[in-house]
């Protein structure tokens, strides 16, 4: 059940396998009350993530993306999340100069056992969010627009 | 459709110019160069727009006829959601396009569609295989060219029997004079076109055929390149002259997606759920891409392949099927938006004078 | 010019041990010099340096291996193969470089403008240069621009105008123009609020022909016939002429080249339709520079996108 009164926003999480999605999971065993606009990605590490994946969702119409992995070095692979760590902010950095809000994504570390900080960190972020609003999205070609709006 | 009658001669103001444009927006989507950055592109022309009619555009206008992407048709599963209903199919066309004015294209632009016709209109085939997308496209499009002054040094239309005033492929010419344009029907499209203008007087028209004489007489002399189609095929093994000639060549598409005669095109499905289409959209023969196999072989696996294909097609194999016509229109697009500074008119004749050693 | 004859010393010196050498000769037209693969004599008797020495060599260095290349460099080709160097793409020990004090190179961009009204670039005959001026042979007569107001950007904020690892360097070392990059341009792009800078992209973008010039005319885009943009598995890209996967192939590339980029500008001055290209690859550069403080082309460290520290000084994560 959301905890938010407003119409939902497209929020994309990006969580690693090992910790924030056994997070996710550990939060939602828990029963603690979160808000319903997250769909998550599981994906084997916060290293996986190409910074295009946040680019991709957030050019395509999502208001918001959210990245979670392991604490730094608690990384399964052992070191995946420090190269996650640098490309994920040079990436922060760089969405101002597309005219993108910068707050819009977000990436932190939650572990498995980190129930109730899952929790305070999707309600937080979602939250953000909301206070920003829909993203605008840049068009599509017109043939590909007719498909796009029997999608929405 | 060349008229049979005298031509229509019209005059219209520089002021007056947004109104008749204005008028014709009406019926028609009309295309005009606007100058965009420092570049100059053919867009959709609405009220509010300044129309660019002295610098060259940088593109050609052929995106009005043959659109860099376009919907053939769409395509959709039955079902709902989720569960898709994978035995039925649904199929619906394409929206019908409407009709279109490129407004001041240039000469050579006009002469690119002449590449364009006989290929997409069932050549080889006994007229079977039409391309109704393209034909339907230019059926419904009318082109009104504006005459050139000056060349400019990458300009070879007068090599490939084009002129700054030829009237080849246009339906009306427009021609600057003193504080306006001369218009001038060529075809019956244009004539149609320009029933609504006022007659220009005796003075203007002289003026409109002196000021193309002038152009004519500054325009380069056109080399000798009738031997082309041989010496090039002449070449087709000798890879040296090739790698030599295309060393700075860095296999993108500028070239031919600035060429108002490369007509090449991929299909492609692009899907959205259980909903899709089926497109057409441009191909470019300098990318690998153009002739890999699915088995991985690739007939043209080295830069110098692909160049020698563009050369050689527009200069030779396009000629051989098509009575003598070079599939180039000479607008030097290609030389004057090269990164690298390739010249094909240096390949050219650089070709034919390897051959005629060899 | 004296330095000219020098360069052409240095390289007909070399040329005995090389398969070429890279540089510039006469192009298509007065204002476009072409890259020159020199391998003769006669060949380097027509090379040229100077004011339209624009095409970066470097971009022709990974698709040359296998035999000893020459290249004439500016400072900033030099910093294009140091990178290419520095990530074990070129071997060094394959490349003789030589170097030259770079002043500053043409922009066609800014050329066409400072002509507007007066002629296209295309009809200028001849171009002769003047210590601080070039000297155009236009239609109404002769048109004199200082080379400063039609110089590339680039060369405004130039920190290294020489080759500094250059194997051979002629004639006298040139002073830096700017002794750090204060990214001024980014920040002044960066006053306009975050929906202009988006409407920004979008009307840019909206007059790209996807030539992908800009991808083959950067030298350190290595991967060329495998490019993940023209994929269908995965599929990034559709094959639609739209602004979102405009907008997003430059994305592929700013983001491939983050830390790698050396601002050599090459995909700017490429692109036909005059798309500032080089402002995305710049922000990527900004953030590289502030949080690691490397230099691409310069530093002889492991790029910091391919490493990393347990403790990250310049990252302040969030505190959720």
């Amino acid at each position: 059940m959301s905890v938010l009164k407003e119409k939902e926003l497209r929020v994309i999480g990006f969580l690693c396998n090992w910790c924030s999605y056994g997070g996710a999971d550990t939060a939602g065993v828990g029963r603690f009350a979160q808000p319903t606009d997250l769909r998550i990605v599981r994906v084997p590490c916060s290293g996986r993530i190409n910074p295009l994946f946040v680019l991709k969702a957030l050019l395509g119409g999502a208001d918001g993306v959210l990245v979670s992995g392991c604490h730094p070095r608690d990384c399964h692979y052992a070191e995946g999340n420090f190269y996650a760590r640098r490309r994920l902010e040079v990436l922060k950095g760089f969405l101002p100069v597309l005219g993108i809000d910068p707050r819009r994504f977000e990436y932190t570390w939650v572990s498995a056992s980190e129930g109730q900080r899952w929790q305070h960190v999707v309600t937080t972020f979602t939250a953000n969010i909301h206070a920003l609003g829909p993203a605008s999205f840049s068009p599509d070609a017109p043939e590909l627009e007719i498909l796009n709006a029997a999608a929405r | 459709m060349v008229m049979s009658t005298d031509t229509a001669k019209k005059f219209v103001s520089f002021e007056s110019l947004p109104d008749f444009l204005a008028r014709l927006a009406q019926e028609s989507r009309v295309y005009a160069p606007r100058r965009e950055g420092r570049a100059v592109v053919y867009r959709l022309w609405g009220p509010d727009d300044k129309a660019e009619f002295t610098a060259r555009p940088t593109e050609s206008c052929k995106q009005v006829i043959f659109p860099r992407s376009e919907a053939l048709f769409y395509f959709s599963r039955g079902g709902e959601g989720e569960n898709p209903d994978a035995s039925s199919l649904i199929l619906q066309e394409a929206p019908e396009p409407g009709p279109a004015v490129i407004f001041g294209a240039l000469s050579c632009d006009a002469r690119g569609f002449l590449a364009f016709d006989p290929v997409y209109d069932g050549c080889g085939t006994g007229g079977k295989a039409k391309d109704v997308y393209y034909l339907k496209r230019r059926e419904l499009t009318t082109l009104v060219v504006r005459t050139c002054k000056t060349p400019l040094n990458t300009c070879f239309c007068t090599w490939v029997g084009g002129g700054p005033a030829s009237s080849e492929g246009a339906d009306a010419l427009m021609t600057e004079i003193g504080n306006g344009w001369l218009f001038e029907a060529v075809s019956d499209k244009g004539a149609a076109l320009l029933q609504s203008l006022p007659d220009a007087s005796e003075e203007q028209r002289a003026e409109g055929a002196a000021s193309r004489e002038a152009a004519q007489g500054v325009f380069p002399q056109p080399a000798d390149i009738k031997d082309a189609p041989v010496s090039l095929r002449a070449l087709f093994d000798s890879a040296a002259f090739w790698e030599k000639q295309t060393a700075q060549c860095l296999y993108c598409g500028a070239c031919t997606y600035l060429c108002p005669t490369c007509y090449c095109f991929n299909i492609t499905d692009e899907s959205n759920g259980i909903k899709g289409l089926r497109m057409r959209s441009w191909d470019n023969c300098m990318s690998p891409l153009f002739t890999l196999e699915t088995s991985g072989h690739n007939p043209r696996p080295a830069k110098f392949n692909r160049l020698k294909n563009r050369v050689g097609h527009k200069f030779s194999y396009y000629p051989k099927i098509h009575s003598g016509r070079f599939s180039c229109c000479g607008c030097g697009r290609c030389i004057k938006s090269c990164p690298s500074s390739v010249d094909i008119r240096k390949i050219v004749l650089d070709a034919i004078k390897e051959a005629a050693n060899v | 010019m004296a330095i000219q004859d020098d360069i052409k010393s240095a390289i007909a010196e070399a040329l005995p041990g090389l398969s070429c050498v890279i540089g510039w000769g006469a192009g298509p037209e007065a204002l476009r010099a072409a890259p020159l693969f020199m391998r003769d004599a006669a060949d380097v008797d027509k090379f040229t340096a100077g004011f339209l020495a624009v095409n970066n060599p470097a971009l022709f260095l990974p698709s040359l291996k296998g035999a000893k290349v020459g290249l004439v460099v500016k400072g900033c080709d030099a910093r294009s193969v140091g990178q290419l160097v520095a990530e074990n793409l070129v071997s060094r020990e394959a490349i003789h470089l030589i170097g030259y004090p770079c002043r500053g190179v043409i922009d066609m961009d800014k050329a066409t403008a400072a002509l507007e009204g007066r002629c296209e670039p295309g009809e200028v005959k001849g171009l002769r240069e003047e210590n601080e001026d070039i000297v155009l042979d236009a239609p109404g007569g002769e048109i004199r621009l200082a080379k400063k107001d039609v110089a590339a950007d680039k060369c405004a904020r130039c920190r290294y105008p020489n080759a500094e690892s250059a194997d051979v360097f002629v004639g006298e070392k040139a002073a830096p123009v700017v002794e750090r990059d204060d990214y001024a341009d980014l920040a002044a792009f960066e006053n306009m609020a975050l929906d202009a800078r988006k409407a920004f992209w979008e009307k840019e973008m909206s007059r790209c022909i996807r030539c992908y010039a800009c991808r083959n005319a950067c030298p350190l885009c290595v991967c060329r016939d495998h490019c993940v943009a023209s994929s269908r598995e995965p599929h990034w890209l559709t094959q639609a002429d739209g602004v979102r996967d405009k907008l997003f192939f430059q994305l592929i590339h700013a983001t491939h080249l983050a830390g790698r980029c050396t601002g050599c500008g090459e995909c700017e001055r490429a692109c036909p339709v005059g798309i500032p290209l080089l402002t995305l690859k710049r922000a990527f550069s900004r953030q590289v520079e502030g949080l690691f403080g490397y230099t691409a082309g310069i530093d002889r460290s492991t790029p910091p996108l391919l490493t990393f520290k347990l403790e990250e000084p310049a990252i302040k994560e969030r505190e959720w």
